[in-house]
């Protein structure tokens, strides 16, 4: 009888700690914090890559595959900025989608050349694809994308390399350290 | 250690630490198969259920689609008591709801219901299983792969004779280790 009682418990403690998850801090937030708006955020990403920055927007999207990233626009979805899970945080779970969050953390670059590209396409062309590969776009379905979608955005990012007359093409987003929904 | 001391530490080896492994053997397992499913297109989503219904509405009158035409189409559709917010994009608006949301393409009034449940319970072993926690998880995760690892080599010597490891057992062994690589040979 004892056993069983403490076998209930056990089982009661873990319903209880699924019951009871959250991600929202708002603590330790540096001074010198930029903010930024999801509208004007490209025009801004550039001259604050490394630095510690607050944003405020709607979630589009999150991850399914582990709910590492997430999307948040403003009104409209042209513009759509990209948020990573960074160390404190557990998940952005899919029930923040519609929500307004504010998101605390440090803007980062990623920079993607040629032979990024090249890379990106023979993984593809692989039978087994590895979802971690290639750009997030945050777009309704791009995470069930198909070979041809994929090839087909890989060219398209050659031809913006070639226009731009650069290098690389950079794509900015946030590594959040903590974040909060607002309402 | 004579062979028989060594024999009932393994068992007895086997034994707690099987003990110890159950909930979490549990956990990877049932998460495991839900992941692999998602993993295979059987599922949308590893946590939520999600279901779809197809509506037509009517189109915004001024063309915008604003907060009184997102209502107009909750109230066609009897959500409106779930709205959460809305956004637009070029030629439709998304709705958000607390259970799902509706996709309006505003060149036809095509509208879709996503409507999601919650996989309660499930969710929280995806979460364990993906290792969203990190921190002292990942120590804890190690630990219970160790003890698999250990439970594995242990079982080979739970029997003696005919159906111990140096008979039906090897065969049985043998079988568990083939079936993969083959797999392995052929898909890659």
């Amino acid at each position: 009888m004892k056993n069983i009682s403490f076998f209930t418990f056990v089982i009661l403690l873990f319903l209880i700690s699924a019951c009871n998850q959250g991600n929202d801090k708002s603590s330790g937030i540096k001074a010198d914090t930029a903010r930024v708006a999801v509208l004007t955020f490209e025009r801004q990403a550039d001259t604050l890559v490394n630095k510690a920055v607050i944003i405020e927007g709607t979630v589009l999207h999150t991850c399914k595959h582990g709910g590492k990233r997430m999307f948040i626009v403003d009104g409209t979805d042209s513009i759509r900025v990209e948020i990573t899970a960074g160390e404190k945080i557990t998940k952005f779970d899919e029930s923040l989608i519609g929500s307004r969050v504010k998101v605390y953390g440090t803007l980062k670059e990623e920079r993607i050349d040629a032979k990024y590209l090249n890379e990106w396409e023979a993984e593809v062309k692989k039978p087994a694809e590895n979802h971690d590969a290639g750009v997030h776009s945050g777009a309704k379905g791009h995470e069930d994308q198909g070979v041809q979608d994929k090839l087909d955005q890989i060219n398209a990012l050659r031809a913006d390399l070639k226009n731009s007359g650069k290098d690389h093409l950079s794509f900015y987003s946030i590594e959040a350290m903590n974040f909060s929904v607002i309402k | 250690m004579q062979i028989k001391t060594l024999r009932r530490w393994n068992n007895a080896l086997h034994r707690d630490i099987g003990y110890l492994c159950f909930g979490m053997t549990l956990i990877y397992a049932i998460s495991g198969i839900v992941l692999n499913h998602f993993k295979s297109g059987d599922f949308l989503h590893p946590d939520y259920s999600k279901s779809f219904r197809e509506y037509t509405v009517p189109l915004p009158k001024a063309g915008n689609a604003d907060q009184t035409y997102v209502f107009s189409v909750l109230d066609k559709l009897h959500e409106r008591d779930h709205y959460k917010s809305y956004i637009t994009g070029e030629g439709y608006v998304q709705i958000f709801l607390t259970n799902g949301s509706v996709y309006v393409d505003l060149t036809n009034g095509q509208a879709q219901l996503e409507t999601k449940t919650t996989r309660y319970v499930i969710k929280e072993f995806n979460m364990l299983h993906y290792n969203n926690l990190k921190k002292f998880y990942t120590w804890f995760s190690d630990l219970f792969a160790a003890g698999l690892i250990t439970l594995a080599i242990t079982g080979l010597f739970i029997l003696r004779g005919k159906n111990g490891i140096i008979g039906r057992g090897a065969w049985l062994t043998a079988i568990g280790i083939i079936i993969p690589a083959l797999f392995l040979i052929f898909y890659m």
